[in-house]
């Protein structure tokens, strides 16, 4: 299969399952609201609804995307290395460190807290590659226990000597102006993210297509093996790997504090979104061009079940149920259901016998 | 008299969209073995899994003794007689040999199994069929020639009237073929019908009474085996004449030592000596064959030389260079290329394009990589002129190499291989699975680096292939070279087989003779 039509289908079965997903959704509605259809066309709609809630879908897909990133680069390595929320908070807590420290108030301010955000988090993605590498320790139980180690460090630090009096100490004092993003549009969240989300996208891709590093990865990806067969030093890429998407999760975390929404530290900021970025790289296999425009779509809909819960009177669940039918489907190899069933029905045995193999 | 089988107008389109079975015409009479012969591709393995309700057809009828049966399942299949041992066994290791054969149709005692009935039962199987093994011994503990015997009782056991037997010899040594032969005879002198698909001609002569010739997913001809030789089967399997014809190294070219193997010794995944104190001197412009049945250390002998086993006890030199505790880069760096066995687990990462595949050996090459950035244009070309130069049958460079079929696949891993210019060659089966026309284009350009001056050293579990393109031949038996010989006329399937399976063992002066 060409590359333009591999695109071609994952396209099209990512739209088709958003298409199921939303009947779904719409039969879910039907049970659980009085006003089914005022309901949906909330959930469906409100997105747009104003230049507020447009701007917090914006935002929320910057965080989405980074997300996934950061997890596109380590699945792509084939290393289920689940660290980005630790990475989240220790990047957080670094760029918090920094906007409270005499280079918070200069023009520094962003490039040093997000550099150190960076840093942090890849210290925190470098532990389970070395880890893996040097004691034969299962990644995917390292970097979940590090998720907790760095979380309640984070939230240590913030009680104990960054939590404002005012806030009852659950967040920090609001950063000085020069460590908050700008805003492109005022009154908005659309700020500097935006462009750190692209700006990621785009890097990410270099580093994957166009290095020596990142087809050495992707080949230690498909076949670990053929990778130490043809002389790739895998055990260096995997910890490069996950240290290189530590080091997206610290930026994330400079995100989220340094972000419009924020402009602060507060306990559990990153509100379990660091994890919906293994959604977003599995809907998009990986790519990461194909990323942001699955966070848009993925950032819509959680948006919209959002709203629906404020405005409607379906709870925002809902989109627990959507999230679970879209992997389902797309990871799957999903095709329309019963058109194998209706053609054995017509008689065609081609794809009566696809659907038996 | 009515054919037992007939296959008329079978059609067969798989859902990628590859035309693999054309009305394909096919009648087997009773009590024959009757071989179906074709190159990879030629959709012979498409037509016995349609014959036992695998995959259904999109035209054509079957046929059994006259009347039409649709064979919408393999267990449809079995209900109608019909048995088929795939290449890849299905047997529960853990289970004796009687476990296996009833399993699923186990005779009970009670809610238990009835050991005792199915014991005698399968033995009297084998005895009256002429296929003798222990039927209380687990199946892990037989030899793969055992093992194949216990997929045909289990066959026999559901009262299968037709066996269809995938590339059966494939994986046995010569004496094993010999035995498998004799129960094939006894089994169609008892009234059954083998159908036989292959693609080695010697041994599909000498067994069958009607060869049926497959090509392009085409059925190109029947004809009666007393009537072919080999050489119009290979015209009519490939569709031009075939010269599977290897020139030796030329006399008189000074052979110098290359690489010198000493007292080497690895281990297997279970920490027991796979290879043990093997000494060898690899020379240049010779290539070497290692005969062995399967699981005798050849495996763990060419990953412990190429880089991807440790090497417990004594030492590699290629050159001047000591490569025993070197890593895969620096071998390959030091003239080292190696054509794996596994061509998909090992030799490729099927998910990547082709040109990624191939420059994956090449990435501390200045022409593809320049300050860790890939140089695409460079890559994309070196890539197309290796697909050209080695006709592989491919879309383009981009395409991903898991879509390949074996015999491509396994071009573009020669070609990326030999395109280092090596000074030593390892080789593990350079040609299985891969059809005849590949193959001799494989040992060609295997026998071209040889006369480049590269020391090859081979192993096949394809004796003819080993006694085609060796120059030098040692056995292994258990770890050890047990016998070696210098390639002649003399030395026949035969010989290398007793060897090979630990009947007989040359004396230490006879070996070095062959081995210096």
């Amino acid at each position: 299969m060409t590359q333009g039509r591999l695109f071609l289908s994952e396209t099209g079965r990512i739209v088709m399952a958003a298409i199921f997903a939303l009947a779904v959704t719409l039969i879910i509605i039907f049970f659980a609201s009085k006003t089914p259809w005022a309901t949906f066309e909330t959930f469906v709609t409100s997105p747009l609804s104003s230049k507020r809630t447009i701007g917090i879908w914006i935002d929320d897909s910057v965080k989405l995307a980074l997300a996934g990133l950061a997890f596109s680069l380590v699945f792509q390595a084939r290393q289920f290395a689940l660290g980005v929320q630790g990475q989240v908070y220790i990047g957080g807590l670094f760029a918090t460190l920094v906007a409270f420290s005499p280079i918070g108030t200069t023009w520094l301010a962003l490039p040093a807290g997000i550099l150190a955000a960076m840093i942090g988090g890849a210290f925190i993605g470098f532990i389970p590659g070395y880890a893996k590498s040097k004691l034969g320790a299962n990644e995917i139980v390292s970097s979940l226990m590090l998720n907790y180690i760095a979380y309640d460090i984070c939230n240590y630090i913030l009680r104990v000597y960054l939590a404002s009096l005012e806030s009852g100490l659950t967040t920090s004092a609001p950063f000085p102006a020069q460590s908050i993003y700008p805003a492109f549009i005022p009154r908005t969240r659309v700020d500097l993210g935006i462009v750190i989300a692209l700006a990621t996208t785009v890097v990410v891709w270099f580093l994957l297509y166009r290095t020596a590093w990142g087809l050495k990865l992707r080949l230690t990806g498909h076949n670990a093996r053929f990778a130490a067969y043809s002389g790739i030093r895998s055990s260096f890429i995997m910890v490069s790997a996950m240290t290189a998407a530590g080091a997206i999760g610290g930026l994330l975390g400079a995100v989220f504090v340094q972000g419009t929404a924020y402009g602060k530290l507060s306990i559990g900021f990153e509100a379990g979104m660091a994890f919906e970025g293994i959604l977003i790289t599995i809907v998009a296999r990986n790519r990461p061009l194909a990323i942001p425009f699955v966070a848009l779509g993925y950032g819509y809909l959680r948006q919209g079940a959002a709203l629906m819960n404020y405005r409607a009177d379906v709870p925002a669940e809902v989109i627990g149920i959507v999230q679970g039918i879209v992997i389902l489907l797309v990871a799957s190899s999903f095709t329309v259901p019963g058109k194998a069933m209706l053609a054995r029905l017509m008689g065609n045995r081609t794809a009566a016998s696809r659907a038996t193999s | 008299m009515t054919p037992f089988l007939e296959a008329i107008g079978i059609d067969k389109i798989y859902p990628g969209g590859v035309h693999a079975n054309k009305g394909i015409d096919l009648s087997v009479a009773h009590s024959t073995v009757h071989a179906v012969v074709g190159e990879n591709g030629a959709g012979k393995s498409t037509l016995m899994k349609i014959l036992f309700g695998v995959e259904q057809p999109n035209a054509g009828e079957i046929r059994l003794e006259g009347q039409p049966i649709v064979l919408h399942s393999p267990r449809a299949a079995i209900a109608a007689g019909i048995g088929m041992v795939f290449q890849h066994f299905s047997l529960v290791p853990s289970f004796t040999v009687a476990e296996n054969v009833v399993l699923g149709v186990e005779p009970r005692a009670g809610l238990k199994l009835d050991r005792k009935k199915a014991s005698e039962t399968v033995r009297e199987l084998a005895e009256r069929f002429r296929l003798p093994v222990d039927v209380d011994v687990p199946v892990e503990q037989l030899p793969v020639g055992q093992q194949q015997r216990v997929e045909i009782l289990k066959a026999l056991y559901r009262d299968a009237r037709l066996l269809i037997l995938d590339e059966p010899t494939a994986v046995l040594a010569p004496q094993e073929v010999v035995e498998l032969f004799a129960a094939v005879r006894s089994l169609t002198s008892q009234g059954r019908t083998i159908l036989f698909i292959a693609h080695k001609l010697p041994e599909v002569l000498e067994i069958s009474d009607t060869i049926s010739v497959m090509r392009a997913g085409k059925m190109v001809g029947t004809v009666a085996a007393k009537e072919a030789t080999e050489k119009s089967l290979a015209r009519m399997m490939v569709g031009r004449d075939v010269a599977l014809k290897i020139n030796r190294a030329a006399p008189g070219i000074p052979h110098t030592h290359l690489c010198r193997i000493s007292d080497l010794t690895v281990k297997n995944d279970h920490g027991l000596n796979a290879v043990s104190d093997v000494n060898l001197v690899l020379r240049t412009g010779e290539i070497v064959g290692i005969a062995g049945v399967e699981g005798n250390g050849q495996s763990e002998l060419f990953d412990a030389i190429g880089g991807l086993r440790p090497i417990s006890g004594g030492s590699v030199e290629l050159g001047t260079t000591d490569i025993t505790h070197v890593s895969v880069l620096e071998r390959r760096a030091a003239g080292m290329a190696n054509i794996p066995e596994d061509r998909i687990a090992t030799g490729s990462a099927g998910g990547a394009t082709v040109a990624e595949n191939i420059v994956a050996t090449e990435l501390t090459d200045k022409r593809f990589v320049r300050h860790g950035l890939l140089d695409l244009k460079s890559i994309r070309d070196h890539a197309a002129k290796l697909i050209e130069k080695f006709s592989v049958r491919v879309q383009g460079p981009e395409s991903a190499i898991g879509t390949l079929s074996g015999g491509n696949m396994q071009k573009v891993v020669v070609a990326r291989e030999l395109s280092s210019e090596p000074s030593l060659l390892l080789v593990s089966h350079p040609t299985r699975g891969v059809d005849l026309g590949a193959t001799e284009f494989i040992w060609q350009n295997i026998a071209k680096a040889r006369d480049a001056g590269a020391a090859v050293l081979l192993t096949s579990a394809d004796l003819s292939e080993i006694l085609a393109l060796a120059d030098r031949m040692i056995v292994l038996y258990r770890g050890r070279i047990v016998a070696a010989f210098v390639n002649t006329e003399e030395v026949t399937p035969e010989v290398l087989g007793s060897y090979m399976l630990g009947f007989a063992e040359q004396s230490a002066e006879e070996r070095n003779a062959a081995l210096a």
